[in-house]
């Protein structure tokens, strides 16, 4: 059980006259959804980014198990929103990327790379070059990419942004099957409200002026889909829309309407 | 002929008829495109001008010589210089064959070309990665840039005497500047999330630079390293000045001191067509080496 915690933490860029984020806590254990969510420059990227080691705190504390976050590693994997993958490398290759920085070996890389492609139904596509792939197979390739780190937390910077409606719904079923079966902590940034609602264990609403938590809500529909329930009849079900509305109401609330 | 639209009316009047449609180049359909509309399809293509062009100076070159407006030694027919060709091809000219002479100035240019990557890969990426690097090379890079190789020739030979080394070095400290600047600007041109993407999946200082920085610029040494072989081609008549025994620069400069003129107008011709085999195989070296370059 590992558990990333960030502890009063404040984001303030250089030659900005108002910090990103300010004093906000939050943490992330194994087997835990968590979902920052809310309107542009509420900061929730820069926190994101705290977590992975890409940014550094002006004030507070980021830990994984009580060690401060120096810099980014393997342990908090990223996806990115523009899946951010190397174009001259095969997908296989793009996959395998941690492992061969880590010295294994190329036949236990493709074993593995190639497992993890499985896991994000595009077995076959090994071979494929990055551009000849689909926006949504992008992110399934950046996903693997991730995964195939066999990281403790998978970190994503609005990963299904990008992509188009029913990609969309297709990804995060493939989302919650994968944080299912592997029980990595996922830290996950989305403008979605529903997206954010059926994911998470734990959506935390932010507000930006500046950056900081507003609202933390418990939900438990995606556990409910991993233990079997259609995503349909989660999303129909009364307790789903009553806390989308609740979640629509905080990240809108203090907004001019 | 039945014409529909307005808009297509001048564009359509204008075609010469029986040919095909002449295509403007860059624009890829002019109807497409608003700010085309009132900008004509010009009745022939570049290209087709480009080949009369040639057409017209060969055919006048061929009347000079055949009518003798000027004297065959200093305007040679095509005919002989042709034959030259085929002659100093065969027999030789100036104690080594043209295959000689042009094996001798390819290893020269393509030697420098080793040196120049070796040295300016290296110095570019140090640019483009650190400020101590920026601070070292830039003036050293500005400094050398503009000199033209004839200038610092006479330094080299006192430096390094008469030899082989000096003739490659001449060649290659004209082809370091393109390279690591283009390897410079390519290192700039990474994405930065690309590099997040690495460091988040474990990658060192190191092994980002290695498999990330260089990787994606490689398009833009691939063009620098196209640039430096045309410096480098360039200076090779400079470097074949002093000293030596074989070369396509010492070939034209021989015969230019015995004004074997047809000798000299076939060398030209030679080094023209070969920076143009060049200019070919890294445009094919380019399409097989970085495939993505421009696709994502």
């Amino acid at each position: 059980m590992t558990k990333l915690t960030l502890d009063n933490v404040t984001v303030h860029y250089e030659g900005q006259p108002q910090p990103a984020v300010v004093d906000t806590s939050l943490s992330v254990a194994s087997g835990e959804f968590v979902v920052l969510t809310g309107r542009s420059g509420c900061g929730k990227t820069s926190l994101l980014n705290v977590a992975a080691g890409l940014v550094a705190p002006a004030g507070g504390r980021a830990s994984v198990n009580g060690l401060p976050i120096a810099e980014p590693g393997a342990d908090r994997a990223v996806v990115f929103q523009n899946d951010a993958l190397f174009p001259w490398l095969t997908v296989r290759d793009n996959v395998a990327f941690a492992l061969r920085m880590r010295g294994v070996p190329e036949a236990e890389r493709r074993d593995r790379s190639d497992a993890v492609l499985t896991q994000v139904k595009l077995e076959g596509y090994g071979d494929r070059r990055i551009w000849e792939l689909s926006g949504g197979m992008r992110q399934r390739v950046g996903l693997a990419r991730a995964l195939a780190a066999e990281p403790d937390f998978l970190l994503m910077d609005e990963p299904l942004g990008a992509l188009d409606a029913l990609t969309r719904e297709r990804m995060q079923t493939l989302l919650l099957d994968i944080w299912a079966a592997s029980g990595v902590g996922v830290l996950m940034v989305t403008h979605g409200i529903e997206e954010a609602l059926l994911l998470a264990t734990t959506v935390f609403v932010m507000a930006p002026g500046p950056g900081r938590i507003v609202k933390r809500i418990e939900a438990d529909f995606g556990r409910r889909y991993a233990a079997g329930e259609p995503v349909r009849s989660i999303k129909a079900d009364a307790v789903f829309v009553l806390a989308r509305a609740e979640l629509a109401d905080a990240i809108f609330e203090g907004e001019l309407a | 002929m039945t014409l529909t639209t307005g808009r297509e009316l001048p564009i359509t009047g204008l075609r010469p008829t029986g040919e095909p449609v002449a295509v403007w180049i860059g624009d890829a359909d002019p109807t497409q495109d608003q700010s085309n509309q009132l900008r004509l399809r010009p009745p022939v293509s570049a290209r087709t001008v480009s080949f009369i062009t040639v057409a017209a100076l060969l055919l006048a070159w061929s009347l000079a010589a055949h009518l003798q407006l000027v004297s065959p030694v200093f305007l040679p027919s095509q005919y002989a210089v042709a034959a030259k060709l085929v002659s100093v091809a065969q027999n030789g000219f100036v104690d080594a064959t043209l295959l000689q002479h042009l094996a001798a100035s390819l290893g020269r240019v393509f030697a420098a070309l080793v040196v120049a990557l070796a040295v300016g890969i290296p110095v570019g990426i140090a640019i483009g990665v650190s400020v101590v690097g920026r601070g070292i090379f830039d003036p050293i890079l500005e400094f050398l840039r503009p000199i033209p190789p004839l200038a610092y020739l006479p330094l080299v030979i006192i430096w390094f005497g008469i030899g082989e080394p000096s003739k490659i070095l001449v060649i290659a400290i004209a082809m370091i500047a393109p390279i690591a600047l283009s390897a410079a600007s390519g290192v700039r041109g990474v994405s930065q999330e690309r590099v997040n993407a690495a460091r988040a999946l474990g990658a060192s200082r190191a092994q980002v630079i290695r498999h990330v920085i260089l990787p994606s610029s490689l398009p833009s040494i691939l063009t620098g390293l196209r640039i430096a072989l045309g410096a480098g081609w360039t200076t090779l008549v400079a470097a074949e000045l002093i000293a030596a025994t074989r070369g396509l620069g010492f070939m034209i400069q021989s015969a230019a001191q015995f004004l074997v003129t047809d000798v000299v107008i076939m060398g030209i011709f030679v080094i023209a067509g070969v920076a143009f085999v060049l200019e070919f195989v890294i445009r094919r070296l380019e399409a097989a080496l970085v495939p993505w370059a421009g696709r994502d």
